[in-house]
């Protein structure tokens, strides 16, 4: 497969799963379909760091988890939002928000006529 | 929230470990049957499919131990691996570890129990307010070193009067241990009654709850008496109309004119029923001056410290030597009430507190070597699983686990043996030593022995790991035993824990072994008396039928039935049983012989009142001269019998028989001499004067112990001698029967009390040091054995080794003795005061506990020797 994708930004995949269950409860393989997909392929979730990540945030009480069947009649575990989840996902989108601000602030920077 | 749904989720994660493992096969499987739906769809080739699913098959696994650790139970299932693992490991050779739980328990329930004692009746403070200032005031002869006598009730006054160091001084009647009969109706029911002065609360700061404690009026024997709160519970059901009621003792009524509150508990007398005035008007009588029968108690001012106390009370008695010139006893010394009531036990706490002190060290130091012996037996098995590849920090996580798995365990039946040794010593020192009702486990003192023994475990169960680790695994393979016992620092470090553990051994076995003389010394001193085959028990007459004729009447008929009665010897009765204590010290002063008008012809002599056939119930020989008889009557002129010291002090070189004697207000004749008994238990001798109680009736309700010679058991005659009173009085209770060994036992009680546990104490302690010495020591010899084995294949004879292993153990135990001498001679002041009849350094106690650790140490080395070198040489070479 031709890779222009990248591994995600360290910290960011709980960020980004959070997101995906705030749009609605998934299963882990659609949640690694959805960021696929909303990122436009760019960014890849492997089952290697979703599923930690996922028994990481239940801990933590972000989320819940429940078996429902699928519509292909299929058994999986859903995960949903729990309100301390939405919390922190406000919180990560805020720190995100400040972070990239400044990166793109840096990048865009030029040098000040007289600086040394 | 997050910190306990995490550690809930934590949990529930290892409770559900088995199905969280299934659910996440199941989700892991779902996801890969998606990822190759997908690629299907796709149109992946079959070929392209299959090593996707392969590639992710791969990582399934990786992602299962990641999912796993996710879970945060990785630590937990390890520790739970361990722990089962540690405990197989101690069962399959259950020897070291049994000994090293064993020790700890030992030590840890031992030093608790002993601790928490020494802090229930020593360090814990009187349950009086503010009682630094509570003193005990004695009295005693000038020059005296620690005088411990009662005070006369006129030198009382004299204090009273003239101190100004105390805010409160108060007495109470020390005789006072016959109690009242109380009810008028039916049977008489018996009750502890003490006489106290006015201001004997407010000594103590705890007012009765109701009413009022007694006036300085009312001593002069007015009726007036002060209930404890028991006593108003059971005669006046707890009702508020008891004050101002009439309570009847002894016939008289007294009318109630305080109630204490429940909590009290009477510093002099811990069971008192009730209190009366004491009379005082006999102080008033300059003659009394020498008549001493108070126990004295007073509250310091609080700006004044005791030696200022104690200075004024000097200067006071200079000027009181001056106006009673006759005085025998002008000197007084107050005592801190705390450390007079905890009295001749306080030492011996002290004491104890150093004892349980080493006994820690020593469990502390056996643990250490005992480990290292464990250590040195699995070197082998640590050099193998670090050659194998074992992580450093995982063989030292597994030791600490098992070290503590060890430590809990031991710390654990320490606390069983701890428990069981404090309702042992609650059992043992009941009714005999102050304050121990209150005894409980001292929780801190519990963590401090768990935590330290615990900590030394631990300290010295990672030691091993840690040099294990450190070494080159092909060393200790290829058995290189010079590679775990260490560099010459090592073995030096080692040789100063077995000489630490000889030395420690030998203290605690010395002050064993001369608190076992003592104890022998102290039951099997002669007091003068047959205490195996005596009867004692009380009879109290009440005054409202018995006039001081029918009193007199009455014991010599209630003796003489007795005395009729199959197995019974003889019978009679005394006002103080031998060797229970001083009692009615009078001045004596003799009336005829060479010290008529001397200076310091005034002898202070034992009176005992006694009634029939006295001396030959207490087993004492008439030496010259007869016993009392029916000529010795109430008309008749008085009479005495003398002790040998008596007699020696009052009429020296001279017969003694025909003698007179002025004493307690009357002029008496010596008709007799008779040896000298035991005052106390500890075998002194004062000298003693004995009346005729048919003669001296009228003097007082005197309170006889009767005392019956069996030639059997004195037990049985009990119900006999009962219903022998009950012919003659039918109302009388034969109060307290008990043997004479056993009367004379509970006024020792609190010695033998701190006796006995100093020795089972000293013998857990000695206990632990032999097992110490002997894995110390069988350690020593087992690094060695190699060297051995090289020995014997070039040619050593088994002998030889054996000798040499002998000779080294037993340097070792000598430098271990000479070191323990040197320190126990440090504190064998400390002992002296604790020992009877024993110097502290006693050659044949020292030899013995020497010969007893040598014997213990050249088993430890020889044994361990043996077995070192029976094996064929090749083995150990192998």
């Amino acid at each position: 497969m031709a890779d222009a994708r990248t591994e995600l930004v360290q910290g960011t995949l709980e960020m980004l799963v959070l997101k995906t269950l705030a749009l609605e409860p998934m299963h882990g393989w659609g949640i690694a379909q959805r960021i696929e997909l909303m990122s436009n392929r760019v960014f890849m979730v492997t089952q290697g760091s979703l599923y930690p990540a996922l028994v990481r945030m239940r801990r933590r009480g972000w989320i819940t988890s429940s078996w429902r069947v699928t519509e292909n009649n299929r058994r999986a575990r859903y995960y949903a939002l729990t309100a301390a989840g939405e919390r922190q996902l406000d919180a990560e989108r805020a720190a995100w928000r400040r972070a990239s601000g400044a990166v793109n602030g840096i990048l865009s920077a030029r040098l000040a006529p007289g600086a040394t | 929230m997050s910190i306990f749904s995490d550690l809930g989720a934590r949990l529930a994660s290892i409770v559900w470990r088995r199905r969280e493992e299934r659910e996440m096969e199941e989700e892991l499987r779902f996801h890969m049957d998606m990822e190759a739906e997908q690629a299907r769809r796709a149109g992946a080739s079959p070929d392209a499919a299959r090593r996707r699913g392969m590639i992710a098959l791969g990582g399934v696994e990786r992602t299962k131990e990641e999912v796993r650790d996710a879970r945060g139970t990785r630590v937990l299932d390890d520790t739970m691996r361990d722990v089962a693992f540690s405990v197989r490991t101690l069962l399959r050779a259950p020897a070291v570890a049994l000994v090293v739980i064993v020790t700890l328990a030992l030590g840890i329930g031992g030093t608790t129990a002993i601790f928490s004692t020494v802090d229930a009746t020593l360090v814990k403070p009187l349950p009086y307010q503010e009682p630094g200032q509570l003193v005990r005031l004695y009295e005693g002869s000038p020059g005296e070193a620690n005088p411990h006598g009662f005070v006369s009730p006129t030198m009382f006054l004299a204090y009273r009067e003239r101190l100004s160091s105390f805010e409160h001084l108060a007495a109470g009647y020390t005789y006072d241990d016959r109690g009242a009969d109380i009810g008028a109706d039916g049977r008489p029911e018996r009750i502890h009654v003490l006489s106290i002065t006015a201001g004997y609360f407010a000594t103590l700061r705890r007012p009765p709850a109701m009413g009022r404690e007694f006036e300085p009026n009312e001593e002069n024997g007015a009726p007036s008496v002060i209930l404890s709160h028991q006593l108003w519970v059971d005669r006046f059901h707890a009702s508020p109309t008891a004050l101002g009621a009439e309570l009847v003792m002894d016939g008289r009524p007294y009318t109630v004119v305080g109630i204490m509150p429940g909590a009290f508990v009477d510093p002099l007398r811990p069971g008192a029923d009730a209190y009366t005035p004491l009379d005082m008007t006999p102080g008033l009588d300059p003659s009394n001056i020498d008549n001493h029968y108070l126990t004295v108690i007073g509250r310091l001012r609080p700006e004044t410290p005791l030696p200022r106390a104690q200075a004024e009370l000097d200067a006071v008695l200079v000027s009181l030597g001056r106006e009673y010139a006759d005085a025998r006893r002008t000197a007084a010394r107050l005592y801190s009430l705390k450390e007079d009531m905890v009295g001749p036990a306080s030492r011996a706490l002290e004491l104890v507190l150093g004892a349980v002190g080493l006994v820690l060290l020593l469990v502390c130091v056996n643990v250490a070597t005992l480990l290292l012996v464990r250590a040195s037996a699995r070197a082998h098995e640590f050099a193998l699983r670090a050659a194998l590849g074992a992580r450093r920090s995982r063989l030292l996580r597994q030791m600490l686990v098992e070290s503590l798995v060890l430590a809990l365990a031991g710390d654990a039946l320490g606390l069983v043996v701890a428990r069981a040794a404090m309702s042992g010593i609650v059992r043992l020192g009941a009714g005999s030593v102050p304050r121990l009702s209150a005894l409980s486990l001292d929780p801190t003192l519990l963590l401090f022995s768990v935590a330290i023994t615990t900590a030394s475990a631990v300290l010295f169960g990672l030691t091993p790991a840690l040099r294990a680790v450190r070494t080159d695994p092909i060393d200790a393979l290829r058995g290189e035993d010079r590679a775990l016992a260490g560099s010459r620092g090592h073995n030096r470090v080692r040789s100063a824990l077995v000489t630490a553990q000889v030395a420690l051994a030998f203290v605690l076995m010395v002050g064993a072994g001369l608190l076992l003389v003592s104890f022998h010394r102290l039951r099997s001193l002669d007091l003068g008396v047959d205490t195996d085959h005596a009867l004692v028990f009380e009879l109290h007459l009440p005054d409202a039928r018995y006039d001081s004729t029918a009193r007199a009447a009455f014991y010599e008929d209630i003796a003489s039935r007795i005395a009729h009665l199959p197995g019974v010897r003889a019978a009679g009765g005394v006002s103080k049983l031998p060797a229970t204590g001083e009692y009615h010290e009078w001045g004596t002063v003799p009336v005829t012989g060479p010290n008529v008008g001397r200076t310091h012809a005034n002898v202070g002599a034992q009176q005992r009142i006694v009634s029939g056939d006295y001396f030959r119930a207490a087993g004492i020989p008439v030496l010259e001269g007869r016993a009392f008889d029916a000529r010795d009557a109430a008309g008749t002129p008085k009479r005495a019998i003398v002790s040998t010291l008596a007699a020696e002090k009052l009429f020296p070189g001279v017969d003694p028989i025909g003698q007179r004697l002025r004493t307690g207000g009357f002029e008496w004749e010596v008709i007799g001499v008779v040896p000298d008994v035991s005052v106390n238990a500890e075998g002194d001798r004062e000298p003693t004067i004995y009346h005729a109680h048919a003669q001296f009736a009228g003097d007082r309700n005197w309170a006889i112990t009767q005392i019956v010679s069996t030639s059997g058991p004195p037990q049985r005659l009990i119900p006999l001698i009962q219903r022998t009173i009950a012919e003659r009085d039918p109302q009388l209770v034969m109060y307290r029967p008990m043997s004479l060994a056993d009367a004379i036992g509970a006024g020792t009680a609190q010695r033998k009390f701190t006796l006995v546990i100093l020795v089972c104490f000293a013998a857990v302690a000695v206990l632990l040091a032999a097992l110490g010495l002997f894995g110390a020591l069988a350690y020593a010899v087992k690094l060695r054995s190699r060297e051995f084995g090289v020995r014997m294949a070039i040619g050593a004879e088994r002998g030889t080794i054996r000798r040499l292993v002998l000779r080294q153990g037993l340097v070792v135990t000598v430098a271990g003795i000479g070191i323990g001498l040197v320190g126990f001679a440090a504190f064998a002041r400390v002992m002296s005061s604790l020992v009877f009849r024993v110097r502290p350094l006693d050659p044949s106690v020292l030899i013995g506990a020497a010969a007893i650790i040598l014997v213990v140490g050249a088993f430890a080395a020889y044994l361990p020797a043996r077995r070192a070198t029976a094996v064929d040489p090749r083995t150990i070479l192998q």
